[in-house]
């Protein structure tokens, strides 16, 4: 029993020495292994795999963005800026990782904001996302709102991120031309775009370790700075001020005639090529580029889904055309300018030649005669009077004269065949008829309808160059918009030089040309005469065209202006594209762009610096400035306004003078009667503007001083004339102003000698 | 007896024979309360080797939290560094008392550790979900880590007292299933799911030790396989820690987040590591870094190598409780230090699983890392305990 006992036990101590051998065996030896096994498959053999993990969670990658340089005009003022702005985004990720509450977060960022409670909402359900935007391009101040909010309450899922925003202190003014910037920094129209390389700078970036809650490790300083490269700013040839008159000019006869398609020009600085403004009209905001004009807006009326989108999208790519330099059209008789060129410079005319109009002339090859605009035919005609009267029978036999060969090269030689080159994407190709055709013998119509501007199709930008050769001494300058590009400290990187293309025509014919165009404004009677500024020497050619192809009654009408004649600096090209026939207004260019153009000049010209030199008969129509005369005695008021030609009415029987009308610095004609109250009150009766449309000078001056109303003139100033009228007044008739309001009327050219060719 | 190769040992060494087979509770009547024998080296310089690295890398690890969340970067390696050397005064002087002594509170142990599991529910503190902690003020306290060294305790004690019949399913089953169910049962209450697996492993192994039949193992082995095969066939995509467990990136930023982090870390390492203290982990990316998961800021900051020497110190520290336990003078005591031995080797093993992806995701901490001040405390004590029990190896037997 005992021994069995002991066996028993024996058994039972060998047991558990054998179970206790048995756990160290497995705990001490075999789950090491198993652990020092899986423990390499993850440390070492997947290593890479998750250390790139890691560093990716690790490291922060922060751009930063870099300022995106200014465009200035040539005074230095700033036409497109960037300014920072920030982004406001949340992470939905981050509010599950905090457990933050998505409702107080909306409700508080959609009053800041002002963006939609549920849109928030709706973004916080995507929980697997570190990055949803809220709102773009926010203001600083409205930032620091939501920066405030988030510090207040230690929110971690709401992030700013600073962006940068493009500014247009313009707004509209030379939209087209600036373009406008996209996402992502890019230019994507006009300067912004074609200069992209140099606005847009290098953004930089910095690299760091971060926490999990994106501060600095401690001790682990690993940081990788890349410097932002601010971009390049560009200055323009365009002046702000110049571009401002142009378009206001423009828009002014769009209004005025019922333009129905729009407007455009171009100022251009004929010794260089420079562009000093270029216009078309509608214009767009570039601060808000994708919004279309009301008038657009009516042509989506009713449009839905795809189709909406479509229309849209073609109305946003046709406001933001940079017309004068992409479109092309039909010159019609300003082109006439190049066909006297040709032949003065070949010597094959000169300005003893004489031209007879019977009203038609027949071409070889041609079954019909071409015809004159003018049926009667305009009889015997210097050349002068030929360009003035835009006789188109003149014109081909002119042109005959020249031979097709020869007109085909110098249209090569003015650079008509080619892109001019300009400083700005999307010019458009000039259209025109291969040389084997237009230099058949047997036909020549081509070369007839060429020497008239027609059958052909350039771009307004080709027209100007050219006629900016004509005027400048022959140099075919070529065009450009940018002066220079300044790095951001300031220095001048790249300069654009004045770059002639080649010699055209002589300096001789150049002169002799301009002076013959000069007759076309200050020629009285004739067809440029709208386009006449008192004080300056003006020449121009008008042109009124057909539009191929698109009905009888489209007309694109326009004025390319060369000022001072005598030693030509800037020339101006107006296009209006088909005045509306409703209005009953005669559609040509001589009645619709000329005066555009003139008033054109008439800003410019005092603007850069040309002074006027008036005639004697321009000196009697002049506008003058009514001076200061209150509290002077009556006397010596009296004799103040007599002395700046103006008479002088006194009411009241005082000894000095208490009030005025007009106001003292406007402008009215000379001539005009001042009254001054001496002691009597001025009376502050509101009368009814007359209408004045179509009246002379003199009817129009005395219809409004029956009123009480002054008037001011503009356009053309030769007042003699019967022939010349009112064409628009400032005020509209019928409404009621205050004694005294000056109305500026402008003065047109109605004779229909103003009117040419139709084609 | 020859089969085993242990029968000459045993002849030489009758003393020992007879020490396995007499009852603790018959010769406790000698009442020595201190012990003198020459304590064992190799597990104290083990156990102060685990214990020094531990304490580092609390401080590397906990650093960043600290001074993010805090302010103070030394915060939690300084209460650390208190209740480590509050442990170590622990452990030796637990050394010093005889385990008659401590046999005696085996089951006021398992009672006291019962009652803390049924107020904690009430009184506990949470974290998340769970409900697992008592305040102590100055720190706090999990009763599962005291529950699981009464259950050695009171386990041993019943193995031997009921050692002839262990084999049975009276004796040898039943009085084991009963306190584990009750203790597990309880547990699930908080829930403390990691607590439950240690403290069922924990009591299998002392009832394996204690004799009972193998059949009983070979039959639970057998039903859990089966169980686990299907409920794994069946639902273990539902499940969303086997879910998460074979695919973390199902739910990179929810479930699998913590995982995901301490793969990144253990990956980052490779074979030789960032360098000490140059973890980017743990700076507030790896969850817990300073607690259950500091194996992974280990891994990152010491690279496989180091990670690998680490596991080489606790492979050895669980050799030599083995060792101790083998060569202890009676049954209790070897099974005691089994048991305490085999409960560092399950702590030690399912955190490392845990954390590498072994092993679906629980929450276990690396005893002498993992920051806790009273399991540190405790870790120390019951390393006490071994040592107390290698006091008493015959000493030419523990040369």
């Amino acid at each position: 029993m005992a021994a069995e006992k002991k066996k028993a036990e024996q058994k039972a101590n060998t047991q558990i020495l054998r179970r206790t051998l048995f756990l160290l065996v497995v705990c001490g030896i075999l789950a090491f292994i198993v652990m020092a096994a899986h423990l390499y498959k993850v440390q070492v053999r997947d290593h890479e795999y998750y250390e790139q993990k890691a560093i990716e969670q690790q490291l922060r990658q922060t751009t930063i963005s870099a300022s995106r340089g200014t465009i200035y005009d040539s005074n230095m003022k700033v036409l497109a800026m960037s300014a920072s702005v920030e982004t406001v985004y949340i992470s939905p990720a981050e509010l599950k990782m905090y457990k933050e509450n998505p409702e107080f977060i909306a409700k508080n960022l959609s009053e800041i904001l002002g963006v939609s409670y549920d849109d928030i909402m709706k973004k916080w359900q995507d929980t697997g996302s570190w990055y949803k935007t809220v709102a773009v391009k926010i203001e600083q101040d409205v930032a620091d709102r939501v920066r405030k909010f988030k510090n207040d309450n230690k929110i971690k899922s709401v992030h700013l991120e600073t962006d940068t925003k493009r500014y247009y202190p313009y707004s509209s003014l030379a939209s087209q031309v600036l373009g406008f910037v996209g996402t992502e920094n890019t230019g994507l129209e006009g300067i912004e775009s074609r200069y992209n390389d140099y606005l847009k700078g290098t953004s930089g970036k910095i690299v760091r370790a971060a926490t999990s809650n994106g501060t600095d490790m401690l001790f682990t300083k690993f940081e990788n700075y890349v410097d932002a490269k601010n971009g390049n700013s560009v200055v323009l040839t365009i002046d702000s001020n110049i571009q401002y008159y142009l378009e206001k000019h423009i828009e002014q006869a769009i209004k005025d005639y019922a333009i129905l398609n729009g407007g455009m020009g171009i100022v251009m600085n004929v010794k260089t090529g420079a562009v000093l403004g270029m216009a078309t009209l509608e214009n767009y905001n570039p601060n808000n580029y994708q919004e279309i004009s009301p008038k657009a807006k009516e042509k989506l009326a009713g449009k839905t889904g795809d189709d909406y989108l479509k229309a849209l999208s073609e109305a946003q790519i046709s406001q933001w055309r940079n017309r004068p330099i992409s479109d092309t059209y039909e010159p019609g008789s300003t082109f006439k300018i190049f066909t006297l060129a040709i032949a003065l410079e070949e010597g094959l005319v000169n300005e003893k030649s004489t031209f007879y109009c019977g009203g038609t002339v027949s071409v070889p090859g041609r079954d019909t005669p071409v015809h004159c605009w003018k049926s009667a035919g305009h009889g015997n005609q210097t050349l002068a009077e030929a360009v003035q009267h835009s006789c188109n029978v003149a014109f081909v036999n002119i042109g005959l004269k020249i031979g097709a060969k020869k007109f085909y090269d110098y249209m090569d030689a003015f650079g008509f065949f080619d892109r001019s080159g300009i400083d700005l994407y999307g010019e458009g190709r000039s259209l025109w008829w291969d040389r084997g055709i237009f230099e058949n013998p047997k036909n020549l119509s081509q070369l007839a309808a060429a020497s008239f501007g027609q059958t052909f199709n350039i771009t307004p930008l080709q027209l100007i160059s050219a006629v900016s050769s004509v005027a400048n001494g022959g140099k075919l300058m070529k065009p450009y918009v940018v002066s220079k590009i300044l790095d951001p400290a300031g220095n001048v990187i790249k300069a654009n030089e004045p770059k002639m293309e080649r010699q055209v025509i002589s300096q001789e014919t150049s002169k002799r040309v301009c002076a013959i165009l000069e007759t076309v404004v200050n020629g009285g009677e004739s067809t440029g005469a709208n386009a006449y500024v008192a004080g300056y020497r003006i020449a121009g050619k008008t042109a009124t065209s057909e539009k191929i192809g698109q009905g009888s009654n489209d007309y694109i009408v326009s004025f390319v202006g060369i000022a001072p004649a005598d030693d030509p600096q800037i020339a101006v090209l107006v296009i209006l594209d088909t005045p509306d026939p409703k209005t009953g207004i005669y559609i040509s260019g001589g009645i619709m762009a000329a005066p555009a153009v003139g008033k054109i000049f008439a800003d410019v010209l005092p603007y850069i610096g040309v002074e006027p030199v008036y005639s004697e008969k321009e000196l009697a129509t002049i506008n003058a400035t009514v001076p200061y005369v209150k509290n002077m005695s009556v006397d010596e008021a009296s004799k103040h306004l007599k002395d700046r030609g103006f008479d002088v009415r006194v009411v009241g029987s005082g000894a000095s003078v208490t009030d005025q009308i007009p106001a003292a610095n406007i402008t009215v004609i000379k001539g005009t009667q001042v009254i001054i109250y001496a002691g009597d009150a001025k009376p502050s009766s509101m009368v009814s503007v007359p209408n004045l449309y179509r009246k002379t000078y003199s009817q129009a001056k005395s219809a409004l001083e029956a009123a009480g109303l002054y008037m001011r003139t503009s356009g053309v100033a030769a007042s003699s004339s019967s022939t010349i009228v009112v064409s628009s007044q400032s005020v509209s008739s019928g409404s009621s102003v205050p004694l005294g309001t000056v109305v500026e009327v402008t003065l047109i050219q109605s004779d229909t000698s103003v009117m040419e060719t139709r084609g | 007896m020859a089969q085993y190769g242990s029968a000459n040992v045993k002849a030489a060494e009758p003393d020992r024979l007879s020490a396995f087979g007499s009852d603790v509770f018959e010769r406790g009547r000698e009442r020595r309360f201190f012990r003198a024998g020459a304590i064992d080296m190799p597990f104290l310089m083990l156990t102060m080797i685990i214990l020094g690295i531990g304490l580092i890398m609390v401080l590397s690890a906990s650093f960043a939290r600290a001074y993010y969340e805090t302010g103070n970067p030394t915060k939690y390696f300084v209460k650390q560094l208190f209740f480590s050397g509050a442990g170590v005064v622990a452990m030796l002087a637990l050394s010093k008392i005889d385990l008659k002594f401590i046999s005696r509170f085996s089951f006021p142990l398992l009672a006291i550790s019962i009652l803390l599991l049924v107020v904690v529910p009430f009184i506990g503190v949470s974290k998340g979900d769970a409900t697992r902690w008592i305040d102590l003020k100055v720190t706090t306290f999990q009763p599962s880590e005291l529950a699981k060294l009464a259950v050695i305790l009171s386990f041993a004690s019943l193995a031997c007292k009921s050692k002839d019949k262990m084999k049975t399913f009276r004796y040898g089953i039943l009085p084991f299933g009963i306190i584990l169910a009750v203790i597990v049962g309880l547990l699930m209450l908080e829930p403390h799911i990691s607590a439950s697996i240690i403290i069922i492993a924990l009591g299998a192994i002392m009832m394996f030790l204690g004799g009972a039949d193998i059949k009983w193992f070979v039959m639970l082995g057998v039903f859990v396989g089966a169980a686990g095969a299907l409920i794994l066939a069946k639902f273990g995509y539902a499940i969303d820690r086997i879910k998460i467990w074979q695919d973390p990136f199902s739910d990179p930023l929810g479930k699998g987040f913590q995982i995901i982090q301490s793969l990144y870390a253990i990956g980052s390492g490779g074979l030789l590591g960032v360098g000490l203290g140059q973890s980017r982990q743990k700076y507030l990316y790896l969850p817990e870094e300073h607690n259950d998961y500091i194996f992974s800021i280990v891994c990152e900051e010491l690279g496989y190598i180091g990670a690998i020497l680490i596991l080489t110190l606790f492979a050895l520290l669980i050799i030599r409780g083995f060792w101790i336990a083998m060569h202890a003078k009676d049954r209790y005591s070897t099974m005691v230090a089994a048991g305490l031995t085999a409960l560092l080797f399950l702590q030690v093993f399912f955190n490392v699983a845990v954390v590498t992806n072994l092993i679906p995701c629980t929450g276990i901490s690396l005893p002498f890392f993992s920051y806790g001040g009273t399991a540190l405390m405790l870790q120390l004590a019951e390393m006490g305990i071994v040592l107390g029990i290698s006091r008493e190896i015959p000493i030419k037997r523990a040369g």
